[in-house]
């Protein structure tokens, strides 16, 4: 296996084979993957939230949904992948904290927004999204690899899934 | 107010005290519920970049436990108590009453969530209570809520309340010690203003 490259928050990495992708630790964030079978190219973005509008500067555009996205397709693009072979898969936005009467407050609410922005801003661009594990209240650490193009979700306590 | 340009070493200095008043309150909470001395460092505020909140704690993938109050009326503001897990059920177990070693998996866990998720809001009350009585606010708290998590999971309700407006989050973090016994126990209290709302205590403490 290739050394792991750490896709911390906010950041975007894309990479022709060989590349292991890995975020460790989300919660209400996004870690999304497209990724090209074909040209074995894969791109990761960890998401933190939804929506850009109410942002006053912008230095890392991967932490927005609606500019990670484009941004992600962008630089698939410039790899020379074919962006009808394009899928999807994406897990996080869980909420760690529950508390009562306030799940749909602007602070515990995120992780759930962040999936419903990132699932739309997909079908938009007319990307398939074809696994996600999204939701929930644990956290959740991801690996994607070129070579299988397998996402694998880990939490803690209730073990690994093969996305 | 999202960065720290704006804030003068005398702000940090008064954000600083506030932290070192809640806390100094929080211990001696702690230390009367469990019969123990229990000793606090000198709190640390300081802004960090939100992308780097759970780094800040440790490896994103360390077991925590971390217990959340929230008060929201006249300032608004959240209050972490995080503690590793593994020391977590240590501290747990010295108010549970009862011995619990033989009970199954899922009720042991229950049991000490409820424990912990009590003494989280004995210390967290008691930081809000001298927070109250500096600055005459009311600040009832919400209802504690538990997660035993990832550090980096748990941080980013954190890294996303400050995202939304800017790239620094308002930290104000102190470590109580729990002494006398046989493993070093201890946890962190973290204290997290709400953006915008650190005006109001400046304000309030009359040093903006």
């Amino acid at each position: 296996m290739t050394q792991p490259i750490h896709v911390g928050m906010a950041d975007l990495v894309v990479s022709k084979h060989p590349a292991t992708l890995v975020t460790l630790g989300l919660g209400s964030c996004i870690g999304l993957v497209i990724y090209d079978q074909a040209s074995k190219t894969a791109g990761m973005v960890h998401i933190m939230l939804p929506d850009s509008r109410e942002a006053k500067n912008l230095p890392k555009p991967g932490k927005f949904a609606d500019t990670a996205v484009p941004l992600l397709l962008e630089e698939l693009a410039k790899l020379g992948v074919n962006k009808s072979q394009l899928r999807a898969k994406m897990a996080g936005g869980a909420q760690m904290f529950s508390m009562p009467g306030k799940a749909d407050s602007a602070i515990f609410g995120v992780g759930s927004r962040n999936v419903e922005a990132t699932t739309k801003l997909l079908a938009a661009s007319g990307i398939r999204l074809v696994a996600s594990d999204t939701g929930g209240s644990k956290g959740r650490s991801v690996e994607f690899s070129t070579e299988t193009m397998k996402f694998i979700v880990k939490t803690l306590g209730t073990g690994t899934k093969e996305l | 107010m999202d960065n720290n340009s704006k804030l003068t070493n005398l702000h940090m200095d008064a954000i600083r005290e506030v932290g070192n008043i809640g806390t100094g309150n929080a211990a001696t909470a702690l230390s009367r519920l469990l019969g123990r001395t229990v000793d606090m460092d000198v709190p640390v505020a300081e802004f960090v970049p939100i992308y780097d909140v759970a780094a800040h704690y440790g490896s994103p993938e360390t077991y925590v436990c971390a217990v959340l109050v929230r008060t929201e009326e006249e300032f608004s503001c959240s209050l972490i108590f995080m503690i590793e897990e593994e020391k977590a059920a240590i501290l747990a177990d010295l108010i549970i009453p009862m011995d619990i070693s033989g009970m199954d998996e899922e009720t042991r866990l229950q049991i000490r969530d409820s424990a912990l998720s009590e003494q989280g809001n004995i210390i967290l009350g008691a930081f809000l209570n001298a927070l109250s009585q500096i600055t005459g606010w009311v600040l009832p708290t919400t209802t504690p809520a538990v997660a035993r998590d990832m550090l980096g999971s748990i941080m980013d309700l954190v890294a996303s309340m400050f995202g939304v407006i800017g790239e620094s989050a308002m930290l104000v973090k102190t470590s109580l010690h729990i002494k006398g016994l046989d493993d070093e126990l201890g946890g962190t209290v973290i204290m997290i203003p709400d953006p915008g709302s650190l005006e109001a205590l400046l304000s309030k403490l009359g040093v903006l």
